[in-house]
């Protein structure tokens, strides 16, 4: 009885030794794909898919992005708020936000959106550039040493380019990385703040020892020239297209 | 009348206008714009005043729109809240079902709708003025709030009679009637009269009587009487006001209160909490019927606010005034218990209630959660500064201007000027400035020597050896009891001459209400023209505050001469390390003045010296 019991256990055994595996390891690829999948889509869903329009106050962002949605050019004041609408290029679509540029409301309302930006363009006004650069410079900064926007491209948008005193964007690049170095070396002056957060521990730009250019930060510069009045936004357009 | 009439979104874009004239109004728009909304001062009256136009506006928070109206400032229209909100209504009518997706790109034609509306507020406001004045009813007379038997008294008898056997319902008003207008003597002696009558007997009435009317008709029937201005007279009364020689009945002392001498002697006694001998009995029954009230507002607000909390889980509900006031009452009292001061709190919470009227709660929202965030949005807003702060950048170019950068220090007596000041000469040497200290504070013991102190203990901490030989910190002064707008001039002078890249000036503390030294304050400012005007301000005041910097603008825009004075621009907030979460003085003083806050102290040694974070300020007030 004992030897019958015996054979029947070690064949049982054997049949649950080969039996085990099969399945079990079928069962569990099948899960890993299925969680592989769901964690792609997860990725691409939540991915970067914005683009925000961002710059000082009356640059012409308001204006721009009226231009590029609905083909309009209305009148425009201050925003108190962001405007976001879909953008329609080829086949694909993305999201176009409108920071507003007041002072007040400005950093609020980047640090919603800008986690899921892909792209950044920043509007400066031609004509009072020289005036205002380190206003401009400031907030270009601000926005190129945040650790959110570092895998961002950042176009900016030289505009109101349809006026006779405008600069051009050759001029306005030097001005603005001349400035630029300036404000990295005063920026890490600054004082402590008060209860400090270190989760947005800012990033000194480009390299240190050198003038501060361009080329040497890890986001992708271009400058381009436009005017949102004479609706000369192709190559917004055209940067847009490329991202898309 | 009206020139110019708007519709735009909250993000900035214009859905439809009515020009009436040529120009451009967009410089106005955006002054009420960055004056008023963004600046959260968007409270009942909702209408802003420009050089020689005035706007009035509408908040629409449902579809996110602004409804304004431009017109001349002479001209005072009345129909313009009517004809706003018909507008919104007209609007929503016709374009509330396009969605906000599309809402961009529409074309609004609404034109002959607003013709429509504006004549009919026209008309209506024409009406109204053209209209005889209604004749009132029996019930709103006086004479049904007289009692037969007051009627049948004789005219002869003077009006305190009267007082006594009217019995007369309780005014509107449950505040003392103040002595506001100019009374004749008559009346006065009658007041005192009567108050003395309501302490000595006990009376049934809650609340004082309104004896003016039958003061009226009593002084009317007795016939016409010469007026008696209170601060007129005559050549006559100069004998009586007569006071070079002390008349005989002000020698005597008639009533000695002997029983003072001898109580001051030894301790000073604590402070006592209660203290009922002095308030009137009128007084205390105001004071009863107030807490009536007010704990009836209590009990009704409870009941909807629980109502209200079920209605707004289950279905999308728009928040009315109604619904919003427990909510926001709670957090008015909060942030009072946070040290904001209570006017700024009140408004603060009238101006949440503006942007949130209206609106659509989702379904899973509670009206608590919404005004919570809308407070906090807007605490971000007030706090967050609305200019570029950055004084080294501003320092080194006005050092490669070749002239030094000027800050002048004010304030009240005690908060911190001198300390703070060491401590920003501290930070500006570490970074590689040359300083040059102004003892403009002449008035107090021991500046000038505090100062020199200073001077020389930031110098061996920073030797002339370390910086090619040139002294980091200097200190211009000329002692006391001199003019301080002459010192700080011929300091600015001399740091010109020397290359001094910053000039910090220490001014004396002073009370705002105190004319003489405000206006130095002022002249000191005007003459010396600086770069930035901080006003130290230390974070344990609490309604004070108001008062402070209401004062300290008021004067320094009074007393300069200029169109463009030059007022507070910045703040510095002192014994921050003092308070741990009371954090709301930042908030008074940023919303009265409009201004950052540049500095915070946080201690008594050079490195206490912080910039504020906007997000942990607000975190710690909502707490």
């Amino acid at each position: 009885m004992d030897k019958l019991n015996e054979n029947a256990r070690e064949r049982k055994q054997i049949k649950l030794g080969e039996i085990d595996t099969g399945p079990i390891l079928v069962a569990l690829l099948l899960g890993f794909i299925a969680v592989a999948i769901f964690v792609i889509l997860r990725r691409r869903s939540a991915g970067r898919k914005d683009f925000l329009l961002t710059g000082l106050s009356e640059s012409g962002k308001s204006a721009i992005f009226m231009q590029m949605l609905h083909g309009k050019f209305p009148t425009t004041f201050t925003s108190i708020k962001e405007n976001v609408g879909d953008y329609q290029a080829g086949g694909s679509s993305a999201r176009l936000v409108d920071i507003p540029g007041h002072y007040r409301v400005r950093d609020k309302c980047f640090e919603l959106y800008k986690h899921r930006a892909k792209g950044i363009v920043f509007v400066v006004d031609s004509v009072t550039v020289q005036k205002d650069i380190r206003d401009v410079a400031d907030s270009l900064y601000t926005i190129l040493a945040d650790s959110a926007t570092q895998p961002c491209s950042v176009l900016v948008l030289c505009n109101k380019q349809d006026q006779t005193t405008a600069k051009s964007s050759q001029v306005i690049k030097s001005l603005l990385e001349k400035e630029l170095n300036t404000v990295r070396d005063t920026r890490s002056r600054k004082l402590q703040s008060v209860g400090d957060d270190d989760v947005n521990k800012p990033i000194t730009l480009g390299k240190p020892g050198r003038d501060f250019e361009f080329s040497h930060i890890t986001q992708n510069v271009q400058f381009v020239e436009a005017s949102a009045k004479d609706s000369e936004l192709s190559p917004l357009t055209d940067w847009l297209a490329r991202l898309l | 009348m009206l020139d110019f009439v708007v519709i735009f979104t909250k993000g900035g874009v214009v859905l439809w206008n009515s020009n009436a004239s040529s120009s451009s109004f967009a410089s106005c728009i955006n002054s009420l714009i960055r004056g008023v909304i963004l600046e959260e001062r968007n409270t009942e009256a909702k209408y802003f005043e420009e050089d020689h136009l005035a706007v009035q506006f509408k908040l629409d928070n449902e579809l996110d729109l602004v409804y304004a109206a431009v017109f001349q400032k002479v001209i005072k229209l009345t129909y313009l809240d009517g004809f706003l909100a018909d507008m919104q209504l007209a609007f929503k009518e016709k374009f509330g079902s396009i969605t906000s997706a599309e809402r961009l790109g529409e074309e609004y034609d609404f034109d002959r709708e607003y013709r429509r509306v504006l004549s009919a507020a026209e008309q209506a406001s024409a009406k109204q003025v053209k209209a005889p004045k209604a004749m009132r009813s029996f019930n709103e007379s006086q004479k049904s709030k007289k009692t037969v038997a007051s009627m049948l008294q004789d005219d002869k008898k003077t009006a305190e009679k009267r007082v006594n056997i009217q019995e007369s319902p309780p005014p509107p008003s449950t505040t003392y009637p103040s002595s506001s207008s100019p009374q004749s003597k008559q009346d006065i002696i009658a007041e005192s009269r009567r108050k003395m009558r309501e302490k000595l007997g006990s009376s049934k009435k809650t609340s004082p009587i309104d004896t003016k009317p039958t003061k009226a008709a009593a002084s009317e029937k007795a016939g016409k009487k010469p007026r008696v201005w209170d601060l007129g007279g005559n050549s006559k009364d100069a004998v009586l006001l007569d006071r070079s020689k002390d008349a005989p009945e002000d020698v005597q002392y008639q009533n000695i209160n002997s029983e003072l001498v001898g109580t001051m002697q030894g301790v000073i006694p604590d402070l006592d909490v209660e203290s009922e001998d002095e308030a009137e009995s009128s007084g205390n029954e105001d004071a009863e019927e107030e807490l009536v009230q007010s704990k009836t507002n209590k009990r009704s607000g409870g009941g909807g606010g629980l109502l209200s909390y079920f209605k707004g889980i289950v279905g999308a509900k728009t928040m009315s005034l109604a619904d919003l006031q427990p909510a926001l009452e709670k957090m008015r009292d909060h942030l009072i218990s946070k040290n904001v001061a209570s006017e700024i709190a009140g408004k603060l919470c009238d101006s949440v209630a503006t942007s949130l009227e209206g609106k659509q709660m989702g379904t899973f929202d509670s009206i608590a959660s919404q005004v919570k965030e809308a407070l906090t949005q807007s605490l971000v807003r007030i706090l967050s500064p609305k200019r570029r702060i950055d004084i080294i950048r501003d320092a080194l170019e006005s050092k490669r201007n070749g002239r030094p950068y000027t800050i002048i220090f004010c304030g009240v007596n005690g908060v911190g000027k001198s300390t703070n000041l060491a401590k920003i000469c501290f930070w500006l040497i570490e970074n590689d400035f040359n300083v040059l200290i102004a003892a403009c504070d002449t008035f107090r013991a021991g500046a000038v020597e505090q100062l020199r102190t200073h001077t020389r203990h930031l110098n061996a901490l920073h030797p002339a050896a370390k910086h090619d030989g040139r002294t980091m910190v200097q200190l211009y002064e000329k002692g006391y009891g001199k003019d301080a707008a002459g010192i700080a001039m011929e300091a600015i002078k001399f740091a010109n001459d020397t290359r001094v890249d910053v000039v910090l000036v220490d001014t004396a503390g002073r009370m705002q209400d105190n004319e003489p030294l405000m206006r130095s304050l002022s002249k000191l400012i005007k003459v010396n023209n600086p770069d930035l005007v901080l006003f130290v301000g230390e974070a344990l005041v609490g309604n004070e505050a108001v008062d402070q910097l209401v004062k300290f603008n008021q004067s320094l825009a009074d007393f300069s001469s200029n169109e463009n004075p030059h007022i507070i621009d910045g703040i510095v907030l002192t014994k921050f390390d003092t308070i741990d979460d009371k954090v709301g003085a930042a908030i008074s003083m940023t919303y009265i003045t409009g201004q950052p806050i540049v500095f915070v102290g946080t201690g008594q040694t050079y490195a206490d010296l912080k910039a504020i974070n906007v997000n942990a300020v607000v975190n710690s007030l909502m707490k």
